[in-house]
């Protein structure tokens, strides 16, 4: 079992500052624990029994090495805590702020220098920690009530920040996006993203990985990490702290204009490592990738090459805007083939825009969009259809022929439908048969530039 | 070569024609010139074998953008304008010397750049020249040292891109020298001999040309 596997998979859990109340943080983190199905210690010497569970005054008063220990108690603390697990454990969460965040080196590199002494693996400080469905692990200090947990499905978050953390949370589960797995590393001491995405590559459960990046620490050991799982899932990544300009005073010009985040992604361009300009445009890349997680791995070198997309719209304004977006985002809204547009001319009634987009108009019935679909399956890349469902001719049946239509191609599809009372019944069928559907034309355009990238 | 550069003197900056004679000693191409130190001042305008017309600019360690001192002058038609360029311009302060060169053909000018960066190591920057790089900072870096296909990828990454090949009757450059050059300095930068190196700018011609790269400035360090 490696180190990571420990973090991820552990048996046995000790939590080192556990509360009696929820009150406290301690107490929180106890409370979520409980649904773990392992062994569980929690550690207070104040207390013999915490949340009907036996309480343990020390590590040593636990009678096996445990996999995994949290630990929430205040900083200048968990030096002597850490020391404390030398031969009980290889891998620990530090969940207590008060580190470098606060300018704290010294009590950071002390940590860092305990941890790589006892060969324990660290996770933090400053962190949330973990967050596994699969396995029923959740060591955020926040509580159900407060914040719901996304479900279950391909989709891991690595986040250096508790606070994205939350808001990835919140819209991942507006999205209906299921997680595998979310781990906050915080400051980052030992374990950082690179670890995190050399372990993600070769987890079953996770088809997609979401990170959200603050600092890097070896960028070179980034890019081959991430170069390793971009290989083998889709991995795309937001990066904060776009301000910091180059050095001032450098001798070269291009000392002036190598900013940090200038550098950073060129270089993720260079290796064709997908990176999102903002939390909306990472949460709409995700969810398209994760909809349609079988378009990825590429094979080594190969690119997907495909950019040219058909619009199928039952309002032409919101064709205009698809169109324009697809422009924007490098996207051909190729014509369509001659022969096709005397057919479907001959099938529609004449007031029936056949061009690109292919406007249904407001007289629209479910099955035109498939009769498109059909016509012009093998001549695009991918669809994005747009279904206004204000009209009387959309009802919920469209997701049924939409799922017949799928079962034969293997093209991506991305819906726009206004969210609105009601579409909801169309929308989550939909997304039941695996069709991402986006709140407007543009994200669903950035949507499926996610999955033909 | 590089390591005879950085061993000369771990503490000098080097001056310009010092840094192009290391460049043109690796087989890129650089105007022809003669260096002018304070001594041989009286030898001006006699010692100066390169036909008119003329550019002539400060050389100095010290100074780090020559024009912020007013320390370039180019189109000196002959003899008189140069002998007043060259007084004029040993008299800005921390001059050490004047380089006078030929006046290379108009071309396209890009910038080609290495640096050690913080979170990666030493990279590479290649840019278009002129308003493209001071206005819209439209450069891109790439790891060193960088493959040819990354050297291609690296120049598609600017916006101005489409002037390489060819634009509104302008005729595309040598791009095959160009990736050239841009694998070359990344390779030096790699060595990790260097801290900073800059070849800006570097006007681009046709491949037709015989010399179709010029290096017009460099800097090392």
């Amino acid at each position: 079992m490696s180190n990571l596997d420990l973090l991820f998979n552990p048996r046995s859990i000790a939590l080192v500052g556990a509360a009696h109340t929820e009150l406290k943080l301690g107490g929180v983190i106890l409370k979520n624990l409980m649904r773990f199905k392992g062994r569980l210690y929690p550690l207070n010497p104040k207390y013999n029994e915490l949340m009907g569970l036996k309480a343990y005054t020390s590590i040593d008063d636990i009678p096996e090495s445990v996999d995994l220990v949290i630990i929430i108690r205040p900083a200048p603390e968990v030096p002597e805590i850490l020391k404390g697990l030398d031969g009980k454990a290889k891998c620990a969460i530090i969940e207590s702020a008060g580190f470098a965040e606060i300018g704290d080196n010294e009590l950071q590199d002390e940590i860092k220098r305990i941890g790589t002494g006892l060969g324990i693996r660290l996770l933090g400080p400053n962190c949330m920690g973990v967050y596994s469905p699969y396995r029923r692990l959740d060591t955020f200090f926040l509580p159900y009530e407060r914040l719901k947990r996304p479900r279950k499905g391909n989709a891991a978050i690595v986040s250096q920040s508790g606070a994205i953390m939350i808001c990835l949370f919140n819209a991942i589960r507006a999205s209906n996006i299921g997680v595998s797995k979310a781990v906050g590393y915080g400051n980052a001491v030992d374990i950082d993203e690179s670890d995190l995405y050399e372990y993600l590559a070769d987890d079953k459960d996770t088809e997609v990985v979401i990170s959200y990046i603050e600092s890097l620490g070896d960028g070179r050991k980034f890019i081959e990490k991430a170069r390793g799982l971009s290989e083998k899932k889709s991995l795309i990544i937001l990066k904060a702290g776009k301000g910091l300009s180059g050095q001032a005073a450098a001798f070269s010009h291009t000392g002036r204009l190598a900013g940090r985040y200038e550098v950073f992604s060129s270089i993720l361009k260079q290796f064709g490592i997908q990176e999102a300009g903002d939390f909306d445009e990472l949460i709409d890349a995700a969810k398209a990738l994760s909809y349609y997680p079988h378009m990825f791995p590429l094979a080594k070198g190969e690119s997907r090459g495909g950019n040219r997309v058909c619009i199928i719209t039952n309002g032409g304004g919101s064709g205009v805007l698809a169109a324009d977006e697809c422009m924007k985002q490098g996207l051909e809204v190729a014509k369509l083939p001659e022969d096709k547009i005397e057919r479907l001319k001959q099938i529609f009634p004449h007031f029936y825009g056949v061009n690109n987009p292919v406007d249904l108009t407001a007289q629209v019935k479910d099955n035109d969009y498939v009769v498109v679909l059909n016509e012009l399956k093998d001549y695009y890349d991918g669809f994005v259809i747009i279904a206004l469902t204000g009209v009387t001719g959309i009802t919920p049946g469209l997701a049924g022929l939409i799922k017949d239509f799928k079962k034969g191609t293997n093209k991506p599809i991305v819906f726009h439908i206004a969210h609105d009372g009601g579409s909801r019944r169309l929308i989550t069928l939909l997304e039941r048969i695996g069709i991402p559907v986006y709140p407007s034309a543009e994200r669903a355009v950035r949507g499926l530039r996610a999955i033909l990238r | 070569m590089i390591e005879d550069f950085i061993n000369k003197d771990k503490n000098k900056t080097f001056l310009e024609h010092e840094v192009k004679g290391i460049l043109k000693g690796m087989g890129f191409y650089v105007p022809k010139g003669i260096f002018i130190s304070k001594e041989m001042i009286s030898q001006i305008p006699e010692i100066v074998n390169i036909p008119y017309p003329l550019a002539a600019k400060v050389s100095s360690s010290k100074i780090i953008s020559k024009s912020d001192v007013h320390g370039v002058r180019t189109g000196l038609k002959n003899r008189d304008e140069l002998k007043r360029a060259v007084i004029e311009l040993m008299q800005i302060e921390h001059a050490e010397g004047v380089l006078v060169e030929e006046m290379a053909p108009e071309g396209l000018e890009v910038i080609i750049g290495g640096v050690i960066d913080e979170q990666f190591g030493p990279v590479v920057m290649f840019g278009l020249g002129g308003v493209f790089v001071e206005l819209f900072k439209d450069v891109a870096f790439g790891l060193a040292p960088l493959k040819r296909s990354d050297a291609l990828g690296l120049i598609k990454q600017t916006r101005g891109y489409r002037l390489l090949e060819g634009y509104r009757g302008m005729p595309p450059v040598d791009i095959d020298n160009l990736l050239n050059m841009i694998v070359t300095v990344s390779e030096i930068i790699a060595t990790g001999l260097i801290k900073e190196i800059d070849l800006n700018p570097v006007a681009l011609y046709p491949a037709s040309y015989k010399e179709s790269a010029m290096i017009l400035d460099a800097k090392m360090l």
